[in-house]
Parts: C-alpha cells; structure tokens; sequence
C-alpha cells in the first residue's frame, strides 16, 4: 500500500471564508499526509471573499484517494460544500522537477538513448504508432499522421464562442505551413524568361540577333584567318585535316564518275602529261587531297586552308554538315570553331542578305557584295590552281581572272583563240575552260542561293530550302559534268587523227554520256540564266517566270534524246525574256554567260564534223547517225542563244552572196550532215568569220544588241511566224558554221578589223532586212501557189526520215541549181519539221516580244506589281479582268490628286503606309489610299443629280401609287367611320307571292279590309313593303344605303340583301284543307282580333262580296264559320262585366282573407 | 520642315505602333483630311495638309512649331514621344492603365506607377508594353511603359512599379520651355 502512496494535488472547493489552513489539514490527514495546504480567496471589489478554494499536496494512495472523494465530496462543511478535485501539480513544484530531471540529464549524458528517454518519460512507442492514439502517460498527446507526437490543442474559435479541439492525428496538414508552398511552383519552362518585344531591331539585338550587318565583319575575319594560316601554317595541326576527311570523301565520291571517264580521255589522248594534268584541273577536290598528301611542302599548305575554306563555304549547302558536325566535336582546335562558325554565319548572313535585297527590290548592294564574295572566291581559287600548276599559264590565268571579275567577254575572244590554236594552245584552252568550269561552279551555287533565296522571299513556296540543296547538288554534279563534256570534246578532237573506228567506239559509248551531260550542262546554262536574273533584281520577276520555265525545261531532257527539244525551248524561252525584259547591260551580261557556256561547246560541232568528214569516206554507219544527231542537237541547243548574232551574220550573207547561193545554202540549213555545209562555208567563209567576229564584239558593246532585238521583233511582229521560225532555224544551222569557221581563223586580229565590220554590218543589216522581206513575200507567195508541197511536212516529222530525204535532196544541190519550189517546200518543210517546242517556243518569243495589253500603262505596272507578290503561280495569274477596277481606281487618284502637291502628299502617304505596313506586319495595302477606298465602296452607286435628264430613270415613280393608296385608305376610313351608322329604315324580306298578293289587295283595298283577320296583318306588312318598292324604284341606288366597303360589292351586296322582285303569283296557291285549320295561331291572336275588329265593321259595310282567294282563305270563307262557337259575339261585353265584377269579388275576398290573416297573425 | 525620310518614319512608327498598335493606321489615312508628318528642329510634327500649305510661307528658321508635336528625335536618331501627341494616340491606344486619385499626383509629378497606385489595367498586357495612362475619371494623364505583365501584376508586391512613366500631361508646366 505504501507503495501505492503518490503525491497529489487536490483541488478543494466551496471552502467557507474564515476556513483555514490547519481545518484543512486535519481533515485531510485522515486519508494521507498532507504536506501542503494552499488556500486562495477570490474577492469581490468590496473585498468580501465570494469564493475560497484551496490546493492541498497531499501523499495518498489510490484507494484513500477514492475514499477521500466519496466522502468529503459534495459534503457541507463549515459554512461551504466541499468539492474535491484532482489538480494540477503547482508549476513551482513542476518547475522543480523539470530542473531536476535537466540535471539529471546533464550528470548522465553518457547514459543510453533509451534510458534517456526513459528518464525523460518517453515512452517508445514505434511499434504502436498508429496516428491517433495517445501517448501514454501523456494526457492530450497524440500521435498524429506522420508519425509525430503532438499536443491536442484546444483552440478558441474566433467567430463562434466555442473552443475547439484540434487533434493533430486527424488532420494530415499540419506540415503544410513548415514546407514549401509547392502548389504555386513555377514551372521549369517559366523559370527562364524571354525578352519579349517585337521584331525591332532593338528587341532583336537584346535577344542576341543580329541580322543585317554581318557579311562585312565575316570577310575581315575571313581574311585574318587566311592571313593566318598563310603567317603560320604550323599552327595548323592535323584536326583540321581530319575534319576534312568527311567532305573531301564525298567530293571523292562525287568525283568518282569523273575519274572513271577521265583515264579514258587520259589514254585516248596525244600526250599523257598534258591530260593529266587537265584531270588534275578538272577534280580540284582529288588535287587537294594531293596536296594535303605534301604537307611539307607550306606554301601548298597554305593554299590548301585558303581553296579549303572557299570550297568549304561552297561545299557547306552541298554536304549535309557532317564536316561541320565533325570539327565541332573536335575538342581541341578552337580556331576551328571560330572558322567553322564564321562560315555558317557567312552562309546564313549571305543568305539574308539576298533574301532583304530581294524583299526591298532596292538593294542590289547585297547581292553585288555577295557577288564579290564569291567572285573573289573564285579569284583565289583559280589563283591556287595556278600555283599549284605553277606553268607558265599563270600570266594568261590571272588576266583572265580578273576579266571575269569584269564581265567575260575578252573570255570568250581568247577561248577562241585557243580553240582556233594547235594542240598545245589547246591544253591552254582546256585549262583555261577549267578555269571557267570552276568559276560556274561558285556562279551556279550563288546563282542558286539567290533563286532560292528570291523565291522564298517572294513566297511563291515553289522550292523548298531542301529542294534547293538537292537542286544545289544537282547542279554541282552538272558542273562537273561540263568539264567532262569538255574532255570528251577534246578528246574526241584528238581522237580525229586516230583511227575512224575507234572513233565510232568511243563516240558510241560516249553519245548517251554526252546527252546526258549535254542536258545537265543546259541546265546549267538555264540555271545561270535564272541566277544573272536574281541578281539583279529589277528583273525578279522576269526570272521567276523564267525560273518555271527552266525547270520544265529541266525536267524533260532528262527523258530521252527527242526532249532535247523542248529543254532547247526552254533556253530558247529564256533567252526570247530576257530580251524583251532585261536592260541593256544585263543583258550583255547574260549574253557573256551564255557565250562562256557556248564557248565550252564550240569545239563539239567542230569535232564532230570532222568526224563526219572522216566517216563519210567510210561510210556513216547508224550509230553515227544517231550521233551525229545528238551533236545536232547540242549545237541547235548552243544557237538559240547566239541567235540574235548569227542572225546578223546571217543577214550579212544574205546580203553579200547571190540568191542563188542562199538557196543552196538553205537546204543545208534543213539539219543536212554537216559536211555540206562545210562545203558551202568554205564558200562562203570569210564574210561570215567577219560577222560571228562582229558578233563577238558587238555582245561587248550592249548599244547593238539592242539595235538587234528591235530588229527581230519588228521582222517577226509583222512577218507571218512561220517565216520567222525559219529563219530562226537558219540562223541556227548557220551558228555552227560559223563558229566552225571562226574557230579555224585565227582571231588575233579580230579587235582591229571591229569598227570597220561593225560599220558594215550596219549597212548589211538594213539591206539585209529588205533582202528577207523579199524573201519572205517570195517564199509566202510560192506556198500559196504550190500547196502540193505541204505533204512535205509529214515526211520532215522525224529526225531519221529527214535526214534520208535531205541526204536526197543533197545530192541536188551539190549540183548547184535547185528549183525555187523546193526549196521553198524545204523551207516549209523545216517549218514543222522543227519540233513542236520549238514552234511554240518561237511562237512565245514574237508574243513576248510585245507587252502584254494588261500589263501596260501605270495600271499595268500595277498589275506587275500584283502579279511578282503572286509569282509565277498559275492560279493567279493577272488578267486584264483584274485590270479594270484598277484602272478605275486609278482614274479616280489621278482626278483627285490633280495638283503636284497633292501628289506629293499623296505619295508620302503611301510610302507611310507601306512603313505602317511593314512596322506592323499587317496588309494594309486594301486602304491604300482613301480615294481608292471610296471608290471601291462606292463604286456601284451613282451620284442622283436632278438636274440631269438621265437621271429622271432614276427617279421612282412615288407619286401615283401612294395617292392611290392614300385615297383607298382614306376611304377606307371613311367608310370603316360609316360603317356603324346603319340607315333607319327598315327591310323587310318579302316573299315573292305574298308581294304578289298584296299588289292585288292594293288594288282592291275592299277586298283586303275584308280580308280575315290574320290575313289584315299581313296586308300591312305588305303595304310598307310596297312602299319599299315604290321608293326603290325611284332611285335605283340611292347613295344612303350602300354601306358596302367598296363600290362594285356594295351593289352586289344591295342586290342580294335587297332585291325586290316582282314574281308572278302561283295562280294555283296551295289550297289547304278547308277543315284544316292551325289553332294555335287563331289563339294567339285573340286579343288582336279585338282591335282589328274595331275597324273593320267599317270595311265590313263596303259593299264588295267577291270571293277573292286569299293567302288560305278565301273571303266568306265557310269554313271560318265554325269559329262563331269560339266567337262570343256581341255577349262579350256582358261576360265582361261579369268578368270584371267577379275579378273584384276575388280580389275584395283576397284582400279580406289577407286582412284576416295579418289580424290573426298581430294578436299573437 | 521636311518630310520623314523613310528610316525616320520607321523608328517612329514603330515607336507610336507600341502604344496604338495597328490604329496607326487610322492617324496615318485619316478620313477627314490629309494629315502627313513632319520634321522640324529634330521634332515631328503632325500636319492637317491645311496648315502644311500655311506653314508653308513661314521661314524654316522662324518657325517654331506646327500641327502637333508628337516627339522628337534624339540626338541617336531614337524617337521620343512627347506628350502633345497624346490627344492623338488616347483615343486609338490599345492598352490602358488607370491609375488611382492617389497616384495620380504621384505620377504627374513624373514618378512611376506603383503597384499600390494602379487601379485598373487591359488584360493581356505584356510586359514593356508601352500603355497610356488614365485617370479613374478617364482622363488621359500620359504615357507609360508595362514594367509588369498583368499576370505580373497581380503577383508583385505593392511597392513594385508596373508602369514606367513615359510622359505625363504635367509636363505642360514643368517642361513648358521644351514643348512645343
């Protein structure tokens, strides 16, 4: 028990005021040792104690605890009821302990954790650490979720007077405001921030962007770096080869088919070294692996980084950036970086900047600048070819380096001079077509960058960037291709002086090659066409539409050798354009171009022939014949450029041979074998060689050309087109010829003889422009009067067929006299005989040489404008539909801004507007000017003017019809107002007989006052209704009664309702039974018989007795007579009386029992 | 006097176009008359073609302004938009902000605009929009550049400032000698 003891403290209540400490000590001794008694005594404000508790510590066990309440609870003791209670430990005595226990602590630390906790009076409860339930020993401790142990609080609501328990193990959150608020995390991708802003320049520099301004710092650092690796090549460590390694392999790879060909050009040829070298030329790829190969050697080394990075930029679009890849996962050349990234940007930038240049349509600058970059890149390519041959071809290189700087006509004259020159001028020659393969490779990369870059930027989305790399491959394979056409050519030049037969072999095996290369190679040209046109951008859209037709073109030469053709039409296209649309210097620009491309081929035709010459001792065989039409081919492909040329020369032989000799000629112009012809040049060679000479020259000085397309479109406008196709065709089968003869002649002395020839030519142009249209009336007036020949047309459809017939009809010329017949039908025959492409390509070329009707004037212009926003897009093609609002509108500005000042105003307008445009990448162009807007709203409205007669159709006819209306609706009022006032008069229906009747009763009044009694009522009905009629006669339609809404329906509605007519009376009425008799009336009418009867004693006395039949009876009728029983007769009076008498006995008697009654009634 | 050359008119159209967007369109094709922009002494000057022609006998030395003033480029070729141009651009502005009576003064006195100050603002303001900016009583006090998005707006503490001042219509009195 005594171990039981505990120390306690009791809570003692209710204690009586002058209570004291021993009292309660005594009392509570009796269950324990008391050790403390504390008494308080709360008072009022008076001081007078209200309340006395005590606290007593008091040593007591469990049971005399219990004891101790049982019986002093609730007890009354000195004064108070005792309330007992188990109390707190008094802080002071807590205090105490938690003193102890800290020191406690402190004096074991060492102690375990568990005993720690022990002495602590944690208890260890993980086993049971179920949230919720409580921890023991610790009153209003819980475990709460998570494991923790916490107080259950008891928290004061704030708006309800009540105190609520928060138990922590019920509510999961209590860690919510320790941890973070992960609810308004932000996202990762909204943790970094992007400037926002527009497409401003400013916006755009914060963000890290720069567009515009960056080729120029790219070509200092261009430069420093190739200072650089020129100053130290040592610095150059082996990474830079290995990154090379990934595109000189595709380059390789792309090569391959050279290499293949080349040996065979390599063994074909007259001196080994000198093919060698033109290999080594020609796979500058292959050369700089070579050169790499001698890294010793710096110099080489040097120019090897220099042609390495050019060929690089150029190569950057080709490949697919493995290069680039690889050397940026090189760790440890920084240079390289730096390098690899300055190209990127240069391609980036460079592709900018002809995309702005094209955007503006002004700034050619960018597109000069890019031209530079890449003309000097060509510069130093050929200078590291140079060098890197290190023969004496240097000087002559460099020169003409730097003239294809310039423009490449002094080109062309010295390409010419080697073609003309022996063999060794000829290795020349091959270089120096190298040379100028090389510098089209460069050309057609930018020429491509620029097309693509055009179209994207004139959103015509025909191509994309992909399709331009793909395009951009095509075309370097293509390049590459014309330098194997060139070997070949050459090869097959050399080939001339072995053997004929292996000529045939090597020509087999090469024609399909060359047709394929010949294509591409046309390509080319097209392609250099549409990139000469991108460059200058005044000629975008010229390009754009050309562009469309160059990749038909392209498309289907690839198909066989027939589409040759058309690939042929589509340059020929090009060319027809770029005349009518192209200025003067771009044109003689793109003429160069053509020429340098021509001046690759010339050599084929001249080979060739020779072959031909050869072959024909032997005896042409069918391959050659295919052969040699493929050669025809790419000669015809070479002439439709230097038409406008070969046309003067042609005019000049025209002119200074006979018409004899023209006409010979003629025939050799239907695609003969070659060898004819070469027999007619002779002839006629050196007039010809003077104006292929001219030719050469006056493409130098743009003045002439431009005298030449006047010409030709003034011929052909007039000229019937037929005639001008062949004379194209002449012009062309003439080209080879010349250019044979001109290859032949030396042409040194070509600049000297210029002036002089150019004078002559003028003159021999004029004559010769008098001499065609004579031939064209001679030729148009035998092809009317000998149509038998047309049949010709057939037989020149084909290629083969044509050349067997003329073969025939060469042998008739070889005589010399041909009849004029035939040749005219040869001519005709020529006519179709050139392809349908061609026929429509000339078709387009005197079409195109007129402008367009839509696209005249400023409207036209406009129109233009429209037409370059929509590109070549078929779907929106400008009509001149399209012209007329335009127009419209345009006549409306030009009244409106009549003044210069208006104008003035206007356009800064409009150049406000399109800044408004631009800064806010919104079409404003509908409002362009408010005029035009006026005028597009209101273009359908014309302004009234009621002072033009015109005008009075426009004027609506208002008036009739609302007083028409008007008057309706006031008569409708009218009469809606009239409609309640109903006439007075009274209508009766009538019956017709019944009328009938009372006109005869009119008639004898006697007769009617006779009537009975019933009929008498009736007979005054049938008065007024006589009446009736009498006024109804009188006026037929009086105004008062129609009380009808409308006139014509109130006459109807009067005769319905009123009509009166006068029937005739059924003689034989309906004779009712005598006996029968209708009571029920009789009586009814009994008191009326009384009145009636009062007159009629009157009428009685008239002395009329005749039967006349009435409506049922007759007068005197016997059967009335029967009613005397009912009638009383002259009695009546006397019954009256009585009657009356005896009512007043009733009512006297009524009156009395009724007084009797109320007497009986008041007495009670 | 001059008119605009094209890079002028760009940087000020683009400058104008932060605060009225698209509406620039209406201030340059106006319905009611030709109005057209005009540079005099490194201001741009807004022009009825009517005072254009008067202006025009006026010697360009003696002239000291004409039309209204819609700012001026600085001496970096920035554009500047003054206060004058605020009759123009208030009815077309496309972001508002509305600031409380309290800050009102504040911001006429040329301050930013607090967040304790702003009373209302256009949804969908990002931020260095540029906004005009109003009175409760709606009355154009100026121009200001967002310094907070409206999201932004929401979030920040009361002492941020949202809108930058820009130009403010008290500027009539302390700048008065500049103003023209």
């Amino acid at each position: 028990m005594k171990s039981n003891k505990e120390t306690k403290r009791l809570f003692v209540g209710g204690l009586g005021w002058n209570i004291s400490e021993g009292d309660l000590q005594n009392q509570f001794n009796r269950f324990g040792e008391v050790s403390d008694v504390e008494i308080i005594t709360r008072k009022d404000d008076q001081g007078n104690p209200q309340k006395v508790f005590a606290y007593v510590n008091i040593r007591i066990a469990e049971a005399d605890l219990k004891k101790c309440m049982s019986v002093l609870n609730k007890t009354k003791w000195k004064g108070g009821t005792l309330q007992i209670q188990l109390a707190k430990e008094s802080f002071l005595h807590r205090l105490a302990q938690e003193r102890e226990e800290a020191k406690a602590a402190k004096e074991k630390p060492t102690t375990g954790n568990t005993s720690l906790l022990e002495k602590m009076g944690v208890v260890d409860f993980h086993v049971k650490a179920v949230p919720g339930t409580e921890v023991p020993g610790h009153k209003n401790w819980v475990v709460s979720k998570f494991g923790r142990v916490l107080p259950v609080l008891h928290l004061k609501n704030q708006h309800k007077r009540k105190i609520i328990k928060y138990d922590p193990s019920k509510y999961c959150h209590n860690l919510k405001k320790i941890g973070e608020d992960f609810t308004n995390a932000t996202p990762i991708s909204s943790l970094t921030w992007e400037l926002e802003g527009g497409n401003d320049p400013m916006s755009k520099k914060r963000r890290g962007e720069f567009s515009d301004f960056h080729s120029p710092p790219k070509k200092t650092i261009k430069v420093r770096k190739n200072e650089g690796s020129t100053a130290s090549p040592a610095m150059r460590p082996k990474p830079s080869r290995i990154m090379e390694s990934p595109w000189l392999k595709q380059q390789a790879a792309q090569k391959t088919p050279d290499s293949a060909i080349t040996p065979k050009s390599s063994c074909a040829s007259d001196s080994e070294s000198q093919k060698v070298q033109n290999v080594f030329f020609q796979t500058s790829g292959l050369e700089t692996t070579k050169n790499r190969n001698s890294m010793s050697d710096d110099d080489i080394d040097s120019e090897d980084e220099l042609r390495l990075m050019i060929t690089r930029e150029e190569n950057l679009k080709k490949s697919t950036w493995s290069s680039m890849n690889k050397s940026e996962s090189d760790p440890f050349e920084v240079v390289r970086d730096d390098f690899k990234s300055d190209s990127q940007q240069f391609h980036t930038s460079t592709g900018l900047g002809i995309k702005n240049s094209v955007s503006c349509l002004d700034s050619e600058d960018n597109v000069m600048e890019n031209d530079y970059d890449s003309d000097s890149g060509d510069t130093d390519e050929i200078i590291a070819v140079n060098k890197n041959a290190g023969k004496l071809k240097n000087s002559i290189e460099v020169s003409q380096m730097e003239k294809s700087i310039h423009r490449k006509t002094s080109l062309k004259k010295r390409k010419k001079c080697d073609l003309s020159d022996s063999i060794k001028e000829r290795k020349r020659k091959n270089s120096v077509d190298i040379a100028v393969s090389h510098r089209v490779k460069p050309l057609s990369c930018k020429s491509l960058a620029d097309s693509i870059d055009s179209e994207d930027a004139d959103s015509a989305s025909e191509s994309t960037e992909s399709e331009g790399d793909k395009e951009y491959n095509a075309m370097m394979k293509n390049c590459v291709h014309v330098n194997l056409t060139l070997a070949d050519l050459e090869q097959l030049a050399s080939s001339n002086q072995e053997a004929p037969k292996e000529d045939t072999d090597c020509s087999g095996q090469e024609t399909t090659a060359k047709s394929d290369r010949a294509s591409k190679s046309r390509r080319t040209v097209g392609d250099l066409h549409k990139g000469q046109q991108c460059i200058n951008p005044e000629e975008i859209v010229a390009s754009l539409l050309e562009g469309k037709e160059d990749t038909r073109g392209k498309q289907k030469p690839k198909e066989n050798l027939k589409p040759k053709f058309q690939a042929f039409k589509g340059v020929g296209c090009l060319y027809g354009k770029e005349s009518v649309k192209e200025s003067l210097k771009e044109s003689v620009a793109s003429n160069n171009i053509n020429k340098d491309h021509n001046s690759l081929k010339p050599e084929a035709p001249r080979s060739i022939s020779m072959e031909k010459r050869s072959l024909y001792a032997n005896g042409s065989s069918g391959e050659l014949s295919s052969l040699q039409n493929a050669k025809a081919n790419d000669s015809k492909e070479i002439q439709p450029q230097k038409k406008q040329f070969t046309f003067e020369s042609q005019e000049h032989k025209v002119a200074s041979p006979s018409s004899s000799e023209k006409r010979s000629r003629d025939p050799t112009s239907s695609l003969l074998p070659l060898k004819d012809k070469k027999s007619l040049s002779l002839a006629a060679r050196t007039p010809r060689r003077g104006f292929d000479e001219d030719c050469c020259h006056r493409t130098g000085k743009s003045g002439d050309d431009s005298e030449n397309r006047p010409n030709l479109s003034s011929h052909k406008a007039p000229e019937k087109s037929e005639v001008s196709r062949r004379h194209a065709q002449e012009n062309k089968t003439d080209f080879p010829l010349s250019v044979n003869s001109s290859s032949d002649i030396n042409a040194k002395e070509k600049q000297a003889e210029d002036n002089q020839k150019r004078l002559a030519a003028l003159e021999a142009r004029q004559k010769a422009k008098e001499m065609q249209k004579k031939l064209v009336h001679n030729a148009l007036a035998n092809l009317d009067g000998h149509p038998e020949d047309k049949p010709t047309h057939i037989i020149f459809g084909s290629n083969s067929e044509s050349e067997t017939e003329e073969s025939c009809t060469q042998e008739q010329s070889q005589p010399g006299e041909e009849p004029v017949k035939e040749f005219v039908g040869r001519a005709s025959g020529k006519l179709f005989d050139s392809s349908d492409d061609e026929e429509s390509g000339s078709e387009d070329d005197s079409n195109r040489f007129r402008i367009k009707p839509q696209f005249e004037g400023r409207a036209g212009q406009k129109l233009m404008d429209l037409q370059s926003h929509f590109g070549t897009d078929d779907r929106f093609r400008m009509d001149s539909r399209f012209l007329e609002s335009d127009s419209e509108e345009e006549q409306e500005e030009i009244n409106e801004t009549k003044t210069a000042e208006e104008e003035e105003i206007a356009a800064e307008k409009l150049k406000a507007l399109n800044i408004v445009q631009s800064v806010l990448h919104i079409n404003v162009s509908n409002s362009t000017s408010k005029g035009s807007v006026a005028a597009k709203k209101f273009k359908d409205i014309i302004r009234y003017d009621p002072t033009r007669h015109e005008h009075a159709t426009y004027e609506r006819k208002k008036e009739e019809k609302p007083k028409e209306r008007k008057a309706k609706r006031k008569k409708k009022r009218e009469e809606a107002e009239k409609l309640p006032e109903v006439s007075k008069e009274m209508y009766y229906n009538v019956a017709a007989d019944l009328k009938q009747i009372f006109q005869t009763a009119k008639d004898t009044s006697e007769k009617r006052n006779n009537m009975p009694w019933n009929e008498d009522s009736n007979g005054e009905k049938a008065e007024e209704a006589q009446d009736l009629a009498a006024l109804m006669t009188e006026d037929e339609q009086p105004g008062g009664f129609t009380f009808s809404f409308f006139d014509s329906e109130a006459k109807d509605v009067k005769e319905e309702t009123y009509r009166v007519e006068t029937v005739k009376p059924g003689k034989i009425a309906w004779q009712g039974d005598p006996r029968f008799q209708d009571s029920s009336s009789e009586e009814e009418d009994v008191t009326e018989e009384t009145d009636d009867k009062k007159p009629s004693p009157e009428e009685v006395s008239l002395p009329e007795k005749e039967t006349t039949r009435f409506f049922f009876f007759s007068k005197n009728d016997e059967r009335l007579h029967g009613s005397d029983l009912f009638w009383r007769g002259v009695g009546n009076n006397i019954s009256r009386n009585a009657w009356e008498a005896r009512i007043n006995n009733l009512r006297m008697d009524c009156r009395k029992k009724h007084k009797d009654a109320k007497r009986r009634v008041k007495p009670k | 006097m001059r008119p605009l050359t094209e890079e002028e008119t760009r940087v000020m159209f683009e400058k104008i176009a932060k605060y009225i967007g698209e509406n620039l369109q209406l201030l340059v094709d106006r319905p009611d008359g030709t109005y057209c922009f005009r540079l005099h002494n490194d201001r741009v000057y807004y022009v009825s073609e009517k005072i254009l022609k008067l202006a025009a006998n006026i010697s360009g030395d003696k002239l000291m302004s004409l039309g209204t003033c819609f700012g001026k480029f600085t001496k970096t070729h920035k554009f500047r938009l003054h206060i004058t141009a605020l009759d123009y651009l208030a009815p077309y502005a496309k972001y508002k902000v509305w600031i409380k009576p309290g800050a009102e003064q504040s911001f006429l006195y040329g301050n930013h605009v607090l967040k304790s100050g702003l009373g209302r603002i256009t949804e969908n303001t990002s931020q260095y929009q540029g906004v005009v900016v109003y009175s409760m009583a709606d009355i154009p006090l100026g121009f200001g550049v967002a310094a907070k998005s409206t999201q932004d707006c929401r979030k920040v503490d009361p002492m941020a400032i949202v809108v930058f001042h820009q130009a403010d219509i008290g500027e009539y009195v302390r700048h008065e000698e500049t103003l023209t």
